[in-house]
Order: C-alpha cells, then structure tokens, then sequence
C-alpha cells in the first residue's frame, strides 16, 4: 500500500520534470514551430493526472470516505505513525449529524481521532546531504491531503495545459508584441516562444507536487524556492516587456523577504530539534530511529496535545536562559512565524501581498495556474501541512494577517478595472479567507476553501483569458455586452462567480464555494464566541463576503451585459476555439459540484461530503481539540464546535445575507443601472482615490524599503571608494612622498652628492694630470730621469729604515 | 623514507612550469600553436588530477575513497630540502586539499580556453599562465610551511603581472594594487610561520602525534627518531611541517607562551591574527577587500577566472588548513571575530553589488558576499558543554568548504560569461546592455543558469554551500543567523536586477549590436562544463562530500576533542585546587607510547569560559581562579 502510493506519486512527480528536460534539449524540433512540446507537457501533467487519481481512489479504497461505508479499517495491513492499528477516524459520520450535539462534552467525534492517529506514509527517496545526527533527504509524506492535493493540482494544470495549447497560439509564428516599442518607433517583432511556455509549465508542475509530497521541511523549501523561479519566468514570460521583468523581479524578491523569514523557522527547528522531517527518520529497516518534528510537539503518549518539544528546551538550556521552558516556548513561535512567513510572501498576504496583482502581467493560463490556483496556494498548504507545530499565539498571527488580506485586497477589488488585476485581488481576499480559517482553529475549513477556490478562481481566470483573447484587452471599460458574443464564456464564468460568492440556498445545497466560506464563518464565529477580543475578525470576515459578491459581480456584469463600450472590439470578439471552453466546462463542473455531500440521506449536512471527509482524515493529529496559548489568552476551538446547529446557521444566514447584499449592489449600479457608478464614485472621491492607488502599498514600499536599500548600496559602495580605498591610495602616495623625498635629500645630496663630488674630483685630478701630457719627448725623459731618481731615492732611505 | 609519491606528486606540480619552458622555445609568431601547446599541458593535468580520484587507480599518487584512509593525509612524500632548518620538500593530499586541487586544475585549463582572444605578447602570457598553475597547485599540496609559502608567492608574481600588462585601462593601478596587498598578507604570514617556527619543539609530541605529523612513518622508526634526538644534544627540534605544528598546537602548550610580555597575548593568538589577516586578505573579507574589484575589472577574462575560481580559495584554504588547526585556543576565542567578518562581507557585499554600474564590479562584489559564506561558515564554533556536539559546526565547514568549491564553479562562470560580452561589444556598464535573449539565446540560457546558481537556487551548486552554512550560524549565534539569512534577499536582487539590466529587455542599448553574435563553439565548450558542474554539484552534492567531509569532519573532531580536553582540565584544575605540576621539557622525551594527551598541564579555570559556551560552576571561587591563573600559561591569554 505505502509502496504503491508512493511510488504512483513518484511517478506522477517526475512526469513533469521529464517533460521539461525533453523541451529543454529538443523544443523547438518537436513539431511544427514547437507544437509538439504542447503534446510532451500535456501527455505528461494528463499522465501524472491519471496516476494522482489512481492513487487517490487506492487511498478511498483502503481508507474509504466515510464510517459508513468501510467498517473495517483493520484490513488495511500497513504501517502508520506508530504502529497502531488505525482506526477508522469516520465514526461520528455514520453517527451523522445528531452525534455532534450531545458529544459536547467529550469534544465531540473527537474521540474519534484524538486516540489513534492519522494515517500518513513516509520514508526517503535520496539524502542530499548528511553529517553526523543530521541529514536532510528528499522524501515523502503522503496522507489524505497529500493524494487530494495531487489530484486538485494535476487536473487544473491538465486542464491548464489544453486551455493554454489554444490560447499560446499565436507564439507558434513570429509575433508582432503590441506593447513594446522600439526605439525606432515599431512595434517590436520576435520569433513565437510556444515551447518554451511549456516548457516552463512543466518545470512549475514538477516544483508544485514536489512541495504537495515533500517529506520534510527542507524539501518543501528546496520546491518553495523552485515554484518561485518558475512563476519568476512565467510572469517575465514577455520578456521584452519591461513591466512584465520588473513584475518578475518583485515577485521573486518579495517572496525572497517571505524565505528569508522561512529560513530563520528553519533555523529555528533545524538548531534545536535536528530534523525537517514531517513523519520522522527511518532506518534501512523501516523503524523510526529520530521522530518527526510532529511527534516531537505533538507526541502521542501526550495524547498529541501541544507541547514545547524536548529539543528546544535543550537548546534554550544551552543558551543559558534561566527559564528554559520560556524561552523552549518562544522558539517554538519563533519556528512557528518563521515558517507563516515564507508562506505570507508566497501566499501573498499582508503585508507581501504586493506582488501578485503586477504578477498578472503573465500570460494569463499562467496566472490560473500558478497565482490562483497552485503556488500561491502552496503557502496555505504548508501552513496545513505544519499546522501541528504551530502555538495559538502564531494561529492568531494568522488570523490577523489574513483578516487584515481578505478585507485591503476585497476593498481594492472594488476600484479596479482591470479584469485580471480584480481577480487577482480577489485571489488575495480568498488566500486571506484560507490563512483566516486555519487561524481560527479551522483547518478543515481552510483546507476545503483551497481546493473549492482552485477550481472556481481557476475557471475565472481561464474565462478572463478567454475574454481577453476574443477582445485583446485587459480594460473591462472597453468590454461590455460579451454574453452575446461568448456565452459559453460568459455562463461558465456566472458559475465561478457564483461559486465564489458562496451561493447556495442556507442549510440545503449550495456550489462549491458554499460549503467552505461558510464553514469558515462558522469557525470564526466559533473562535469569537471563544475569545470575544476578537469577534471583531468575524464581522470582518462577513462583511469582506459582501465585497465579494459586489467585485465579482461587478466584474460579470461589466463584461458581459449591458451595451458594448468598445463597438470595434466588441464586434471582432467570438467565442474561443473548443479547446479553450471545454476545460472551462471541466472546471465549472468541479466549482459546482466538488465539495457536495455525495449521500442522498445527508444530502444536507456540509460535513457529509466526501471532500470533507477526506480532509477529515488528513487532520493534523491533537489539533480536533481544544487548545489554548501560554503567552496570550487564545483558545483555539476545537472546529467541530463549529459544526453546532446555532453557531452554523448563524453564520450561514449571515454569509447569506451579507452574499445577497453585495450581489443586490452590484446589481443596482452596473445591470439595472439605478445608481450611476460615476456618481457613488464622486460622493466617496477619497476613499476611491484611497482603493484606487492600493491603500499607497506600492509606494510606502517604495519610500520605506526599496530606496534606503539602494541608497545604503550606494553608500557602501562610495565608502569602498571613498573611504577604504581613499585610505588605500592615501598611504601610497604617503608613502611616495617620502620616499620621493627620501630620494632626493638622502640619495640626491648626501650618496649622489658624494658620488658625484668624487668624479668631479677625479675629473678634475685628470684634466689636471692632462697637462703634463704634452707628448715632447725629452720631457718625458726628463720626467723618467726624475721618476727614476725618486724611487732609488726612496727605496734606498725609505724602505731600509 | 621510501617516497613512492614524489614523483607523480612533482611532476603533477612541476609539468606546467616545465612545459611553459617548452613554450618559451616555440616561435613568437606561431600564437595558434602557442595557445594549443598551453591548452594541452592544462588539460593533462586535469586529466591526471581526475586520475587520482578514479577508484582502483593503482600507481602514482591517487586519492583513495577506501573507508579507513579517506579522511587522512594520502599520498604523501617527504624529502629534505634545507636540513640545517628542518624544511622538507613535503606534500600530500586530503579531502580538504583534493577537491580544491581538481577546481585549480579544471578552472586553468577552461581559463586557457577562455584565452584565445589574447593577442598580444602570447608567448610571454602563456609562460607566466603556466607558472600561475604550477604555483597554485603547489600551495594546495605543501604540507611544509615554507613550501607552502614559497609557492604562495610564487603564484604572486606571473598574477601580478598578467594583471598588469594584459589587463584594462588601469591595469597598473590594479597590479600594483593587488600585488601589494598581498604582498601584505605574506608578509604577516611570514612573520607567523616564523614566530611558530621558533617556538616549536615536535620532541614534546607523543609517538602517535609523530606518526600523525608524518615525521616518522611508524613506531619503531619513532623511537629510534627519538634516540637520535637524545644523542643529537638538548637542542629543540624546530619545524614548518604543517602537520606536527598541528599536533603541537593541538596537544602542546608551545604556543600558549605569551608572546612578547609576561601577561600578553599568547604566541598562537597572534599566529592566529597574523595568519588571519594574512588569508583573508586573499579571502578577500571586508575591509580588506578592496583590491578584489579593481583586480577583476582590470583583469583579462581568463585571469579573472583564475582570480575568482581559484586564488580567493587559497584563504579559505589556509584559514582551514592552518589557522584553526595551528591555534584552536585563539581560534576558539576569536571565533566571533572570523564569523563576525564573515557576516559583514556577505552584507557588505551584497550591498556593494546592488549598487554598481559595471557588470564585471558587480560580480566582483557579488563573490566577496559569496565568500562570506565561506569564513562564516568555518568559523562557527558552536559545540558546547557538556555535549560538545559538533555536528552543526561539521555542517558549517562542510557548507564552507562546498561553498568554495561550488563558488570556483559559478564566479568563473560568471566572469566567463560577462568576457564573452565584452569581446563582443567591448563595453560593461549594465544600462547599456538589454535584449541579448533574442540574440543570444543559447549564450543567455547559461548565463541564466550560472547567475542563479550564484544566487543560491535549489538543483544548482551554490544552495547547498549557502543553506548549510546559514543553518549551522543558529546554534552560534542567533543574531548573526539572521543577518546572514538576510542576504538572501539581497543577492537576489542585485543578481535578479543585473539579469534584468542585461538579458532581458526589448533591444540593445549599447554601442557595437552589430556585434552580438551566438556564441562560438569554443566559447561554447568552456561554458557547457561549468553548467553541468553547477547542476550535478546541486542535484548531488555527495559527489563532493564523499571526497571532502571525512577530512573537514577530522579536523572538526580534532578541535573538538581539544576543546573538550580544555574543559575537562578546568575541572580538573578547579578540583586540585591550585595544585600544579611543573613540567619540563626533559620529561617530555620520552613519552609512554599510546598516551593521546600527553603532557599537558592541568589548567586553571578560566572565566573566560562564558557561561553560555561552558556551563560554569558557580562553587568555584573567584580569587582562587586568578592566583592560579598567573602560574599558568594556557590560561593567561582568555581574557575576562
């Protein structure tokens, strides 16, 4: 069983990455112009697809979904967290729905899995490095979330794949880009890039199921960084296009302030605990020899309750702290936003929300893939995925953070115009909706959004590309009246839009979107009940679904009803070629349908679809219960609190209504026209300049970090000149100097004075020595008579005394 | 001594310098045949360096894998060369020195290949390009201190001058710039080989040490060796064998002795510094960096790859080799000093970077943030009391030492590719450059690579260096962990912006388009390697460790051991009071066989064992430390 999944998974993983590596080297001479690299990437993610679902049906059939329909789990004969035979976690499913109101006292179906633990697979493929005790491998931590995440994402990204094999067209022949102009006043001409796309795209697929089944944490960073590299060229895609660079750029390196945050979490459990691994280290026998990270905070003889892990107050007695259970706990926070930080830039909220909306300016498959439906989701997974290590301090972290997202980016939502940039602020309000729910104490919650808004934000930005490719721009001032022109486009789109607005009808059956919104507000109403300093978060939480409604619909209307703004547009505009609209199809299907109770007999309660049940299981052990924080006073409620009838129709009849509210506005100003827009927009002038410039993010950023970086550059690099090397120059020229110095007072006038005096004298002695020189012979014999005289003289008296 | 290695050893060492006399013969004029000539000698000894790593290779010198001698110090020789002062013709080769040796020799010979556009003076250039190898594989192999040192200038001359008369417009300034701040640091060197020289007696080690150190090959021969020095008078027995200083500086209180006064430093703290400065400078490690970027702007492209690839990895070598191993106790107590330098060139760098106009200055100071790294991550002492767990240090060196190599791989890469450019329009001020993708596509694709590998991208070599040696910095200190993980963000963008600046874009802004050709297939072949060995080093880093962490984690455990005999002594010295044993050097001839520790005196404690290194004992009494403390010289030099 476990070599089966992980070895469909593995399979299903490296698909992707051989398509790649085949685009790579033969891309361009596979087909006409590349058009064969479209087949290679697709025939791979539709294989790794194949596969996922294989893996995830083997999963239900050993597991099941429900209680109900597989009472006994003791078949399955495999090796799960420690050994124990697992237990069915469903009870309280077949139990249904009365089963929650007098559990109340023991935390609900809670003792259904607080007791046994969660199923999960894991082990090693390779280790990449390893030194003593330590080691960091790549490997795999497969659970219900784990299958259901690799299914979600090889469907999108098939249905990606085909939907983009339309729309790239255009790169299979010499493109004409639009938006760049030359210096020579033309508009620029290249050669189509319709393989590398692909090319791209898979090494992104690959990147995205690398984190889905990482391991260990180090893994997942080791994709994390890979992800990003991919969306960096898929967003640069146009790469002649300056903004399209810059966009790719601030992507990169606001995710690069997230990683350096992941790094110190890193730091944090790698210093004290001596592992990334999610399950723990196995030998060559298949036995634990180092337990995970999870069992080291959540161990099961404590019956998973959250605990400082033994490492940290090991770590903070080294430190010398007179209060190692403190400090063991702060590390454990620290470990804790370290890793919410990684997932805050990549999951794009506040305050590194930033780089997303200019993150559109790639194509748009690219930006349903990759920033809608996948990556920037991967933040949210990991906080799933590392939710058990998480204390209640760091949760409210994430409450906070993602309330204060889901509502700035729904505000600014309202005010543009562009129709991917709208989506991509309501990405950021439904990333923010996710981080929110888990805050809480909602993990199912938050994990069923993102699979929910995977499909249903996916399809949106597949419908807007549809769009943009019928009208050839972004502006939805110049759309208007589409519906007539594209209807599959425009209904499929009302899904979505529909879908992300939560409509249902209350307490009976609803679109997919339904179902998770509303389980977060439950959760949030729940937490608030809990601790009333932060009932203010569910108000925001509600009131950010009416704002919701408003853009999206706003959106729909302004695109596809009402009168054509732009005639010559709109009159060249058509529906997209089948291969573009039947994914849009595929997908609607799912935003409708996925996370619907199955059972006819529980047709109404949410709880009872297969998705959540699913989920269920892949709930992080110890976090079904009540917890509560040691720094502040937070209790995390249990998430099944939330599932009570008063605490769930409540918050139903709320999202409902505060739905219905934003829907009836943008109803009012952009379909029945009873309220001019322009009016409304000048009666609140400065809070629209206020949402039309994003809150000043863009250039707070700009003034407070971006500048005073490349000024302290600046700085540095005037003070490697102008100070070290000044000082450098200086001393060699001092010294010059004195040695310039020294060479003419010593050298010049004592030696060279010295020297010279001597050859003047010896000159002088010469020419003194010249005159006797006067080549008459009988003087010289008369000097020689002398000479001679002179010497006898001397050796005769001289030498014998 | 039977030297089975010394030929294949000398000749490994010795045949570029050879050949550039077989090149000084060959006709001026014939530069073709000049630059193969050169070409071939670089890649023959590539070929032979890889050789030696080839498992089963028998014959010759080789580098063996073989469990028990992986770690050691393999095919060494010894030959005596000045024997009035002890010095040896003496090498080996380890797992530190080994993958340093093959990157010396894989990056010469791509640099020959990335000469061909050197037209000027071949004969003469490629002369002195082969003497530069032969002195820059010699200082990886000397295991003697003065060889080392005679090959570590050696190699200073042929740089000097293939900076000066090859290089750009301010090449004199560059040389002379260079080549006195090296200068400087030999000089210091100089004075600390000497210093440990003149205060090193290898009759106080043990017969194990001995045979450790190489001075003898076995016990027999140590005892007979320790006759002769018996009958050989009292003289002390002086020595630069690298190795027995080690012992020495590991298992004797030789270089404890304060220095100069009666209470200062100790002699090992001021090798330390002196050695210090001395390698960092060729590092080079903020503040004493500044030759680096005018030596590389000036330099031709083959050069800088030289610069880059290799010579700024003779520091890191000998802070590793020498350093730590010579001095643990100064080590240990400037531990925050070298990490501390560490962390402010990454930073400084990285900010230097972010903020200069010429692509080459840009890389220049990119590979003085990236060789950060490399001291932070030797320098991060953080095995403590009472477990002394080392791992996390072994990771640090480990990462460190990657770093080096994988550092070797991407910098010259990375100047390699910014030569190509340049070549071409003769130009390196990033705005004037954009829109090369769509003219120089597959050129583009590997600059890509090669940049990212230098900004530290999974799958690529320069990750695996930084993220190791990042991780390890927690356990030492947080503060600076976190400094250093932020210069994630910064090499980032100076790298992300320069690629920007340069390859992307709509069209070319500088002079000369007409002159943006695909690369050639010679420029072609020097680049491919370089990206296959940044991906294979990324993707499987065990290729490298299998070679280098077993001699990286010796000399940790080494360390580590002193370290924990330190302690062991301050407890031991805190338990006999103020008792001491008066040692002398007549005792310590001969040593019983087998003892490890040998003759050390117990210490006193210290109370510069800080609390959150050493778990203190507060019963300890304070003014009994400091009476003992004057009596004893390893204590002296901690400070308080």
């Amino acid at each position: 069983m476990e070599s089966i999944l992980s070895n469909l998974l593995l399979i299903a993983w490296l698909l992707p990455l051989a398509s790649f590596c085949v685009i790579l080297f033969f891309g361009p001479r596979l087909g006409a112009a590349g058009r064969g690299a479209a087949y290679v990437a697709t025939g791979a993610i539709g294989g790794g697809f194949v596969l996922s679902l294989i893996s995830l049906l083997t999963w239900i059939g050993t597991h099941g979904v429900s209680g109900g329909h597989h009472p006994d789990a003791a078949e399955a004969s495999h090796v799960s967290l420690s050994n124990h035979v697992p237990q069915d976690v469903f009870h309280f499913a077949a139990e249904s729905k009365d089963s929650h109101s007098h559990d109340d006292t023991h935390h609900g179906h809670g003792h259904g899995h607080s007791s046994g633990p969660k199923d999960a697979y894991f082990g090693d493929w390779y280790t990449l490095v390893d030194f003593g005790r330590l080691k960091i491998t790549i490997g795999y931590y497969v659970d219900a979330l784990t299958v259901l995440m690799f299914t979600m994402v090889t469907l999108i990204a098939s249905c990606i794949h085909f939907y983009a094999m339309g729309y790239m067209h255009e790169e299979l022949h010499d493109v004409t880009d639009h938006e760049v102009t030359l210096s020579n006043g033309e508009h620029l001409h290249r050669k189509g890039r319709y393989y590398r796309f692909f090319q791209y795209l898979s090494l992104f697929c690959f990147s995205m199921l690398g984190i889905v089944i990482a391991g260990n944490i180090a893994m997942t960073f080791v994709f994390w960084e890979l992800v990003g590299i991919c969306s960096y060229f898929l967003i640069g895609f146009y790469i002649e296009r300056k903004s399209a660079s810059t966009a790719a750029n601030k992507a990169f390196i606001v995710n690069r302030v997230g990683d350096f945050g992941m790094i110190i979490g890193l730091m944090a459990l790698w210093g004290s605990l001596g592992t990334f691994s999610f399950g723990g280290e196995k030998n060559a026998a298949g036995e634990i020899i180092k337990p995970g990270i999870f069992a080291q905070a959540r161990a099961a003889e404590d019956d998973y309750a959250l605990k400082t892990p033994a490492g940290m107050l090991k770590r903070a007695e080294e430190m010398g702290a007179e209060d190692p259970e403190h400090i063991g706990h702060l590390l454990l926070i620290v470990a804790g936003l370290g890793i919410f930080c990684g997932c805050v830039g990549k999951s794009a909220q506040f305050p590194l929300h930033v780089w997303l909306p200019d993150a559109m300016e790639g194509p748009t498959p690219v930006s349903a893939l990759v920033h809608s439906a996948t990556m920037v989701a991967a933040g949210v997974f990991l906080v799933g995925r590392f939710y058990p290590m998480f204390t209640p301090e760091v949760l409210l972290t994430i409450a906070i953070i993602g309330c204060i997202t889901l509502f700035m980016a729904a505000t600014i939502a309202i005010t543009a115009t562009d129709i991917k940039r709208v989506l991509a602020y309501s990405t950021l309000s439904q990333l923010g909706y996710m981080m929110f729910a888990l805050g809480v104490g909602g993990w199912v919650a938050g994990m069923l959004h993102l699979i929910t808004h995977a499909f249903f934000k996916s399809l949106l930005f597949m419908c807007s590309g549809s769009v943009i490719h019928a009208v050839h721009t972004n502006e939805m001032t110049e759309m208007g009246g589409l519906r007539r022109k594209m209807p599959i486009t425009a209904y499929t789109m009302l899904v979505g839009c529909l879908a992300i607005m939560g409509a249902g009808v209350p307490t009976i059956v609803g679109l997919s979107g339904y179902y998770s919104k509303d389980a977060i507000l439950a959760q949030a109403l729940h937490f608030g009940k809990n601790n009333a300093t932060w009932d203010v978060m569910f108000y925001v939480a509600a009131a950010g679904a009416a704002v919701t409604a408003f853009y999206m619909f706003r959106l729909w209307f302004l695109t596809f009803i009402g009168e054509p703004r732009d005639p010559h547009r709109y009159d060249h505009a058509h529906e997209s070629p089948r291969v573009m609209w039947m994914p849009l199809v595929v997908l609607a299907f799912f935003a409708i349908f996925v996370a619907m109770p199955a059972d006819i007999e529980n047709f109404t309660d949410p709880t009872a679809s297969p998705m959540v049940q699913l989920l269920e299981q892949a709930r992080p052990d110890g976090t079904g219960l009540d917890f509560s924080g040691q720094l502040a006073a937070i209790t995390m409620p249990a998430e099944h609190g939330s599932h009570a009838e008063e605490i769930h129709l409540a918050a139903g009849m709320i999202a409902f209504g505060t739905a219905m509210f934003g829907l009836l506005l943008a109803s009012c100003l952009y379909w029945w026209r009873i309220l001019n827009p322009e009016e409304v927009r000048s009666m609140f002038a400065p809070i629209y300049r206020f949402l039309r410039n994003k809150w000043w993010f863009d250039e707070l950023y700009e003034t407070i970090f971006i500048r005073p970086t490349i000024f302290c550059g600046r700085c540095v690099a005037q003070f490697d000149q102008r100070g070290i090397d000044w000082m450098i120059n200086g001393l060699a020229s001092c010294t010059r100097t004195f040695t310039s110095g020294f060479d003419r007072w010593i050298d010049k006038i004592f030696v060279d004075g010295f020297v010279n005096w001597v050859a003047a004298r010896t000159f002088a002695i010469g020419i003194w020595l010249r005159k006797p020189q006067t080549g008459r012979l009988r003087q010289y014999v008369v000097f020689i008579v002398i000479g001679t005289m002179a010497m006898y003289i001397v050796a005769t008296f001289g030498l014998t005394n | 001594m039977d030297n089975p290695y010394l030929w294949p050893l000398t000749m490994l060492v010795f045949f570029p310098a050879a050949a550039s006399l077989v090149v000084l013969l060959l006709p001026r004029d014939s530069q073709e045949l000049i630059k193969r000539v050169s070409l071939f000698v670089t890649a023959l000894v590539f070929i032979a360096t890889v050789v030696m790593a080839l498992p089963g290779f028998t014959g010759g010198a080789h580098f063996s894998l073989a469990e028990d001698a992986v770690a050691q110090m393999q095919s060494v020789f010894q030959v005596s060369w000045i024997p009035s002062f002890n010095i040896q013709y003496f090498m080996g080769l380890d797992g530190i020195s080994f993958p340093l040796l093959v990157l010396t020799s894989f990056v010469g010979m791509l640099a020959m290949g990335a000469s061909w556009p050197i037209t000027k003076h071949v004969k003469a250039y490629c002369v002195l390009f082969l003497l530069l190898e032969t002195g820059m594989l010699g200082v990886f192999l000397a295991l003697d201190f003065f060889l080392f040192y005679v090959f570590w200038e050696v190699m200073l001359l042929p740089m000097y001058f293939l900076i000066g008369v090859w290089g750009g417009p301010r090449r004199e300034y560059a040389a002379i710039k260079f080549f006195l701040y090296t200068l400087l640091g030999s000089v210091l060197m100089l004075i600390a080989i000497l210093m440990l020289y003149f205060n090193s007696d290898i009759r106080a080690l043990s017969d194990e040490q001995l045979i450790a150190a190489h001075v003898v090959p076995d016990q027999p021969a140590a005892l007979a060796w320790r006759a002769e020095k018996v009958a050989a008078a009292d003289l002390p027995s002086h020595t630069f064998n690298i190795l027995a200083l080690q012992q020495l500086g590991q298992h004797t209180d030789q270089f404890s002795k304060s220095a100069f006064t009666e209470s200062g430093k100790s002699i090992q703290w001021w090798a330390f510094v002196l050695l210090f400065i001395g390698f960092v400078i060729k590092v080079p490690s903020v503040p004493v960096h500044t030759w680096l970027p005018d030596a590389h702007v000036e330099a031709p492209t083959p050069i800088s790859m030289i610069l880059a690839g290799v010579l700024l990895k003779m520091g890191g070598y000998g802070i590793i080799r020498i350093c730590y191993p010579i001095c643990p106790e100064a080590a240990y107590d400037l531990a925050w000093v070298v990490c501390f330098i560490g962390v402010l060139s990454m930073v400084y760098g990285a900010f230097a970077a972010l903020a200069q106009k010429d692509f080459k200055r840009m890389v220049a100071y990119s590979s003085v943030s990236h060789m950060g790294y490399v001291v932070l991550g030797l320098g991060v002492w953080s095995a403590v009391s009472p477990s002394f767990n080392g791992d996390y240090w072994k990771m640090g060196m480990n990462g460190a030492m990657f770093q080096m190599i994988a550092h070797g791989i991407s910098s010259a890469g990375m100047f390699f590719l910014v030569g190509v450019i340049y070549d071409r329009v003769h130009h390196r001020e990033l705005d004037k450059f954009g829109g090369l993708f769509a003219k120089m596509p597959v050129y583009s694709g590997m600059a890509m690579l090669i940049f990212f590998a230098g900004l530290g991208l999974p799958g690529l070599c320069g990750f695996i260096g930084e993220v190791l040696v990042v991780l390890s910095v927690w356990n030492f200190s947080i503060v600076l962990a976190v400094v250093s993980a932020f210069v994630v963000i910064l090499t980032a963008a100076y790298i992300l912006w320069a690629l920007q600046r340069v390859y992307l874009g709509a069209e070319y802004k500088g002079p000369h388009p007409e002159a943006l050709t695909p690369i050639t297939p010679r420029e072609w072949s020097i680049a491919v390697p370089l990206c296959i060995f940044a991906i294979v080093l990324g993707v499987y880093p065990q290729a490298l460790f299998n070679y280098m962490s077993p001699s990286v984690d010796q000399t940790v455990d080494a360390l580590i051991q002193w370290q924990e005999r330190q302690v062991a002594e301050d407890v031991a010295g805190k338990k006999k009071g103020g008792e001491k044993q008066a040692v002398t050097i007549d005792e310590r001839k001969l040593p019983k066989p087998g003892q490890q520790s040998f003759r050390v005196p117990p210490i006193a404690p210290s109370a510069s064992w800080s609390p959150s290194r050493v778990t203190p004992d507060p019963s300890y009494p304070a003014i009994q430390e400091s009476a003992v403390e004057k009596n004893n010289p390893i204590a002296l030099n901690r400070g308080t």
